[in-house]
């Protein structure tokens, strides 16, 4: 399920799918993931937003990329110690230390990777280090945090405990502004990527904020986005987007040149072939089913085709990469990610 | 002095939408009353809060898996909305052609229906049978899945007929049967599964697949059938043709329309409108829109004896309030209490409790519904923080003598900007007795949430809690 240019400068292979609706607090599953980390010992780290129902089970679930599903760790919905409302996006500094958002309660979270609580900070306001709907979330080389300030329309830097640095970036569609910026990435030079989601774009800066490059226009073609929500930068420079809005995921050249779409190709993953193991009849109705079907004209936008195509993207909302050239992209609305390999 | 123009446009917009701020009310006088009339009648653009925010905040929303996110996601859309005729529209046929979750266990094939509502509400009602017939919620709900070439089930084909057109007594048995062989393959994609999975309520692996229709001509009877006297090989739209003809029909559509957007009660007056409304179905080819513009054009819609001459629904109760108040205009926690709160109420927005829908007009008023609606209503309109109560404060402000208001002033002043209202003299002197107790009221200086201010939110949870402020 991809297309791409006639030359593309890069392959992308479909691996595999991990994931299952977890439909209550805890164990095996993912509740609305909403982003995604692998660490050095390859353990996947997923950010399970949940919805209201469950929002007391506001959790970060780990798994191998053999399907074997570790545990989880969280101190549940609120503003305690390790509690979070609207936990958005996180990433790891070089202490393997995990650095989780809230775009309610306007902090970053600290958590080892043992899943011990560590500390929190962050105050809601527009001065300089206050944050008003921190989203993305990023570290460079030397540990300082890149944190998209959405609210205030700008990029704030810090260093890995919260102190403030810099920030740059205003409300607007102008170089160098924001309007509702969600996902950031830092790649091999330093230069910092954001997502800028109302503008449809990607935005590239030097490490000091220094405007470098706009990727991207409003659409559906080749190169285009609808509310892109992530993005992530691989050692020879590809950039790989979550075309949120199209349901897919696109990768761009270094120069931000159009590489290829993937739209999505999931299989059932181990979790799903052992819950239809055990309801053998509807396995056999799902098996003779078409789970890719022709959709009437009213339903045939990307939301509506992904909301009843099983195998597509449907909110692939977050993208990252691990040290050995997979691509992970993250799926709110099917509690589950797809596994890609980079040829 | 509150002019009939205001009251009337007032009117209009209690019926074709859920009341209106003092602000919203002048946009629409300054039309004229004809003019808002087709301004409500023919949305250009619905204005709501867009999509991309709710599904960015809200990732229940966004899959809309469960009922409570589902009915959420409508209330935005009422609550937001600059169209309001359109989701009013969808809330009518909701409540007619009643589909509920219980069964489906899929909320967004409810949405979709509704957006089918929005999308064909105020065309023809032919056209609107149609699409109807091809919701694969409707198909689940009355079991049109099971309807097959070789083996009918009646359940659509019967309520097609007794409630959602003609009316019992107009038909026969025979009528049924021929109606359900007519519709034999009309089905939703991958029926067998997602029946399963409906029924097991599964949401496995991956959370629900959306459904879409589909027609397998293999399960169709397509031989000759007899229906309401006409003999043909009829398919689906064949017998609604015959059904939209039936003055039973004209009458029925008519009636429903008049009891939701009229009054809950027909009087002599009243069942001349739905003749007229009937006469504009057959001229106009179906449309509905063309029967509402007659009901609001008429004089029995412009008069007195139509205001106030229905009870709110719980629905247009919160929404109203909610929109008086300027609350939720951006994604917040808490919407989904709201949807709650309407269900407590007795109307659960996507669980209607039968096929028959909700019983309105005062059996919407028991004594738990109406404490909890005095409760939201004044929840909403005392708390001087929302912008539309800021708003109302300001207004009585510039409307009185140099800020300050006598007790009769703030009583009428409130009344006024939350419809007006006309209440009756007993109420409006419980209320000016209230407000006599601390006397005049000087909003000179006032800040937000001082004294003054919560004197003007303290009437207002007053107002909404008059036996008036329950009618619409």
């Amino acid at each position: 399920m991809s297309t791409q240019t006639k030359s593309p400068g890069i392959a992308l292979d479909y691996v595999k799918t991990i994931g299952i609706v977890n439909n209550g607090f805890n164990g095996r599953g993912f509740a609305n993931p909403y982003d995604i980390v692998v660490d050095g010992d390859k353990r996947i780290f997923i950010l399970n937003r949940c919805d209201p129902a469950r929002a007391d089970a506001i959790r970060v679930g780990i798994c191998t990329l053999d399907d074997e599903y570790l545990g989880e760790f969280g101190k549940g919905n609120g503003t305690g110690d390790g509690q979070f409302i609207w936990a958005v996006a996180m990433a790891l500094d070089s202490q393997n230390r995990l650095h989780i958002t809230d775009e309610h309660s306007n902090r970053v979270t600290s958590y080892s990777l043992s899943g011990d609580y560590l500390s929190h900070w962050g105050k809601a306001g527009s001065g300089d280090g206050e944050l008003n709907g921190p989203a993305g979330i990023a570290f460079d080389s030397s540990d300082n945090v890149f944190v998209v300030d959405q609210h205030n329309s700008r990029v704030q830097k810090f260093t890995v405990d919260g102190k403030f640095i810099a920030n740059w970036g205003s409300f607007g569609s102008g170089d160098g502004q924001f309007n509702l910026p969600w996902g950031a990435a830092v790649d091999n030079y330093d230069n910092v990527y954001v997502a800028d989601w109302r503008n449809d774009r990607i935005q590239k800066f030097d490490n000091d904020g220094e405007f470098l490059a706009a990727l991207g226009s409003s659409g559906d073609g080749e190169g285009q986005f609808m509310r892109p929500t992530s993005v992530a930068v691989d050692p020879e420079g590809f950039i790989y987007v979550a075309d949120w809005g199209n349901e897919r995921v696109q990768v761009l050249g270094p120069d931000g040149s159009f590489q290829l779409i993937l739209k999505g190709e999931a299989t059932t993953s181990k979790w799903g072939e052992e819950y239809l193991a055990s309801n053998p009849e509807e396995k056999a109705e799902r098996d003779i089913s078409n789970l890719i079907p022709a959709l009437p004209a009213h339903l045939n936008t990307p939301y509506h085709i992904s909301s009843q195509t099983e195998p597509y993207f449907w909110g692939p909302v977050s993208v990252s990469l691990d040290h050995e050239g997979r691509l992970y992209v993250v799926e709110t609305n099917r509690h589950r990610f797809q596994v890609y390999q980079k040829r | 002095m509150i002019s009939n123009d205001t009251a009337m446009t007032a009117h209009l917009l209690r019926r074709a939408g859920f009341g209106a701020s003092r602000e919203e009310l002048e946009q629409y006088m300054a039309m004229g009353y004809d003019g808002a009339v087709e301004a409500l009648l023919n949305p250009s653009d619905a204005g709501n809060m867009p999509d991309d925010l709710i599904r960015r905040y809200h990732v229940e929303q966004s899959e809309l898996r469960d009922l409570a996110g589902s009915a959420a996601y409508w209330m935005y859309r009422m609550i937001s909305t600059s169209a309001p005729m359109e989701e009013k529209t969808a809330l009518f046929w909701h409540g007619l052609f009643a589909t509920g979750y219980a069964k489906l266990n899929q909320a967004r094939s409810l949405l979709n229906q509704v957006e089918m509502f929005r999308r064909s509400g105020l065309g023809s009602f032919e056209d609107l049978l149609v699409e109807l017939s091809k919701d694969p919620a409707m198909i689940v709900w009355l079991d049109n899945n099971e309807n097959h070439g070789t083996a009918i089930n009646e359940n659509y084909g019967r309520e097609l007929l007794e409630l959602f057109s003609m009316g019992i007594g107009n038909y026969t048995e025979d009528d049924i049967k021929e109606c359900a062989r007519a519709f034999t393959g009309w089905t939703l994609g991958n029926a067998e599964y997602m029946s399963i999975r409906a029924a097991k309520d599964s949401i496995w692996p991956y959370g629900r697949i959306a459904w879409h229709f589909d027609y397998r001509e293999e399960d169709h009877d397509d031989g000759e059938k007899t229906f309401l006297g006409e003999t043909g090989r009829f398919n689906g739209e064949d017998i609604i043709r015959i059904i939209v003809k039936q003055e039973s029909t004209a009458r029925f559509v008519a009636t429903r329309l008049f009891q939701f957007f009229a009054a809950d009660e027909i009087s002599e007056a009243g069942e001349k409108t739905i003749q007229d409304m009937m006469a504009t179905y057959f001229s106009s080819g179906y449309q509905v829109r063309d029967m509402l513009r007659t009901l609001f054009q008429s004089d029995y819609f412009k008069s007195e004896e139509a205001r106030f001459a229905r009870v709110k629904g719980p629905v247009e109760m919160v929404v109203g309030a909610i929109r008086m108040a300027g609350n939720y205009q951006n994604p917040a926690l808490g919407i989904e209490k709201v949807s709650n709160t309407m269900l407590y109420m007795g109307q659960g927005l996507l669980q209607p409790p039968t096929v028959e829908g909700w019983h309105e007009g005062s059996e919407w008023i028991d004594s738990g519904a109406l404490v909890e609606r005095v409760n939201f209503a004044a929840k909403e309109l005392s708390d001087v923080r929302s912008p539309g109560v800021r708003s109302i404060i300001d207004r009585l402000q510039a409307g009185s003598d140099d800020g300050v208001l006598d007790p009769e002033d703030l009583a009428d002043g409130c009344l006024d900007l939350l419809g007006p209202i006309g209440v009756s003299d007993e109420t409006r002197s419980v209320l000016v007795e209230y407000a006599t107790r601390k006397g005049d009221l000087d909003l000179n200086g006032h800040q937000p949430g001082d004294e003054a201010e919560q004197r003007v939110g303290n009437m207002l949870r007053l107002v909404a809690a008059t036996r008036e402020y329950q009618l619409a």
